[in-house]
């Protein structure tokens, strides 16, 4: 009967608190709460829960560096719930290990799909996102990590190796934001003044060759002014 | 960095209102033979100085240095500084009279054209926050109303009611969510007079952002897009960017009667791209024509209620972005039927851009 999913919510209003809580449990998860941060360090460790929701404007601590204490210890996937919508608001939260990032308001729909998304890429995330088979699927883009061939359907795409190398990447980390600058790192090893544009660039040529179509919302999700986010099978 | 520039600007201009003097009270007196008009001379440039440079440092400077000049070379005794004689004396006092009332009144002058951009700032922000309490307030009494019904009288409701009412919570919510979100792009504008911070965002991953917006709340509504094949790198505030084509966008659904398709065109030009929203639905009235991005709202009492979404604050927004991006946009009615939104941005960042 105990295999719920155990989520954390952190979050001080209580409207919105019995909101997320109503629409968690109607999707089947179980949920801790509560209201300031002191609070949910003591609960983090205590119920070890799968998932934490976090407000960022708690009244006792900023949610940042409860993010941050966090991660000092552990990796348990954090998903932030702000009002907040600069993009240098997000981009902390991601550097500070933020696994996503939910601007108020938002759908029930819409927030359970991230909640999914975020489960899934920490169930698999132990091994660095690999699925079995080293092998990644979205929709019917299947990515060979081995043998470095990427499928839409059953057509082989061409892409160059640096092309491929982010794709990969990506879908290491699908379901979490990748920063433009951990992006470039990861894939040029350092960051220079043209690597933003480098990689628009490169990202312009994988969606081409995917034939991804704007606002079809498929495989790569684009956070303006952030990065990248591959999708995961649930959206 | 700007006050020193500005300094500079004084400075040159000083130095080269004075220098001219020179040779034109030279050719007075020894060309032309009329010694007595040098002081006017003078007393002209103490004057130009003080009208074109900030303060009173400059005009004030120009008079000494013009009484000084006058005095020794212009003068008699010639070279030789003598206050003794009335006439020199009096040029001295007049010149600086001259420095201190034209400096103070373009002083007065250049307060004034602030105040009163900053009164029309003013009045502009005053007439759109009327235009939003009054815009709040529809929403707000079906959101408030019916949550209320529903709690009290629940039980007496039929499904199909509890249905329709939770359904009218939900689409005056979701307005009122878009018109937060017009309200947090002003402010971001407005708020820290430094510029926007713009970065170079490619072409399809910010019309991707605003379909995506788009669509969320118009899931069925199709957009034909046509853009360009080659990957284009705008510099926009991506953000304030998405905010301005959803705008449009939803405009063209809310506004466009009997409107069967939208199309989201770019194009480049030179340094331009050029962004078209195009619709085939009723068009834009011809009174609204000529103020649909001032915000401005039209004061028409007996039709208050029916005015809910009228206010077009969507597309002041629109125009204020555009705007702050040092962009233009325009408002037509196609000849065919359906109106024709279109900016232009450049393409290019001026060059002091990081």
């Amino acid at each position: 009967m105990n295999n719920k999913y155990k989520i954390l919510l952190v979050e001080d209003d209580e409207n919105i608190r019995i909101m997320v809580r109503a629409m968690l449990e109607s999707a089947g998860y179980q949920v801790i709460e509560t209201q300031s941060c002191d609070a949910a360090i003591t609960l983090a460790c205590s119920h070890i829960p799968d998932l934490i929701i976090l407000d960022l404007g708690l009244p006792d601590m900023d949610g940042m560096t409860l993010l941050e204490n966090v991660r000092e210890t552990d990796l348990t996937p954090i998903i932030i719930l702000s009002a907040r919508t600069d993009e240098t608001e997000k981009v902390r939260a991601f550097d500070l290990g933020a696994n996503d990032y939910v601007t108020k308001p938002f759908s029930a729909a819409e927030f359970l799909a991230r909640v999914r998304s975020v489960l899934r890429f920490s169930r698999h995330g132990a091994d660095a996102g690999r699925l079995s088979q080293g092998k990644y699927q979205v929709q019917d883009l299947t990515i060979e990590y081995d043998s470095r061939r990427v499928f839409v359907g059953d057509t082989e795409v061409k892409l160059t190796q640096t092309e491929f190398n982010i794709l990969a990447f990506l879908s290491e980390y699908s379901g979490k934001v990748m920063t433009y600058p951990a992006i470039i790192k990861a894939i040029w090893g350092y960051s220079t003044e043209g690597g933003v544009k480098r990689l628009q660039v490169n990202m312009a040529n994988i969606r081409k060759k995917l034939g991804i179509q704007p606002g079809k919302n498929n495989y790569i999700v684009n956070e303006l002014g952030v990065g990248y986010r591959m999708n995961t099978d649930e959206r | 960095m700007k006050a020193f520039s500005f300094r500079f600007r004084d400075a040159v201009l000083f130095t080269v209102i004075l220098t001219l003097c020179f040779p034109i009270s030279v050719l007075m007196q020894s060309v032309f033979r009329i010694p007595e008009q040098v002081t006017t001379t003078f007393a002209f440039a103490v004057f130009l100085i003080s009208l074109v440079t900030d303060g009173y440092f400059w005009g004030l400077a120009a008079a000494l240095i013009s009484v000084i000049l006058v005095n020794y070379a212009f003068t008699f005794p010639y070279f030789e500084l003598n206050f003794q004689i009335p006439s020199n004396f009096f040029s001295a006092v007049v010149m600086s009279v001259i420095a201190v009332l034209t400096s103070a009144l373009t002083t007065k002058v250049k307060r004034q054209e602030l105040l009163k951009a900053e009164t029309e700032k003013e009045k502009m922000r005053a007439n759109l926050l009327r235009a939003i309490s009054h815009d709040l307030r529809t929403p707000l009494t079906t959101i408030y109303g019916s949550s209320s019904v529903l709690r009290e009288n629940g039980a007496s409701l039929t499904e199909q009611q509890k249905d329709n009412m939770l359904r009218g919570i939900q689409e005056d919510a979701r307005w009122l969510v878009s018109m937060v979100e017009n309200l947090l792009s002003i402010t971001r504008i407005e708020s820290g007079n430094v510029e926007l911070i713009k970065t170079p965002t490619a072409l399809d991953e910010l019309i991707d952002s605003a379909l995506l917006k788009f669509r969320k709340h118009n899931p069925r509504r199709d957009v034909i897009l046509e853009l360009p094949e080659e990957l284009v790198l705008i510099p926009v505030d991506p953000l304030l960017m998405v905010q301005v084509l959803v705008n449009l966008l939803e405009n063209a659904v809310q506004h466009g009667h009997g409107l069967t398709k939208i199309i989201l065109r770019v194009r480049i030009q030179e340094n331009q791209a050029i962004f078209e929203v195009q619709d085939d639905g009723c068009g834009i009235a011809p009174e609204r024509l000529p103020h649909i991005f001032t915000g401005q709202y039209i004061p028409n009492e007996q039709s208050a209620d029916t005015l809910k979404r009228n206010a077009g604050i969507g597309l002041s927004v629109c125009a204020t972005i555009i705007r702050a991006h040092g962009g233009t946009i325009t408002a037509e009615n196609l000849p065919q039927g359906g109106a024709l939104f279109r900016f232009r941005l450049n393409t290019e960042e001026s060059t002091d851009e990081q």
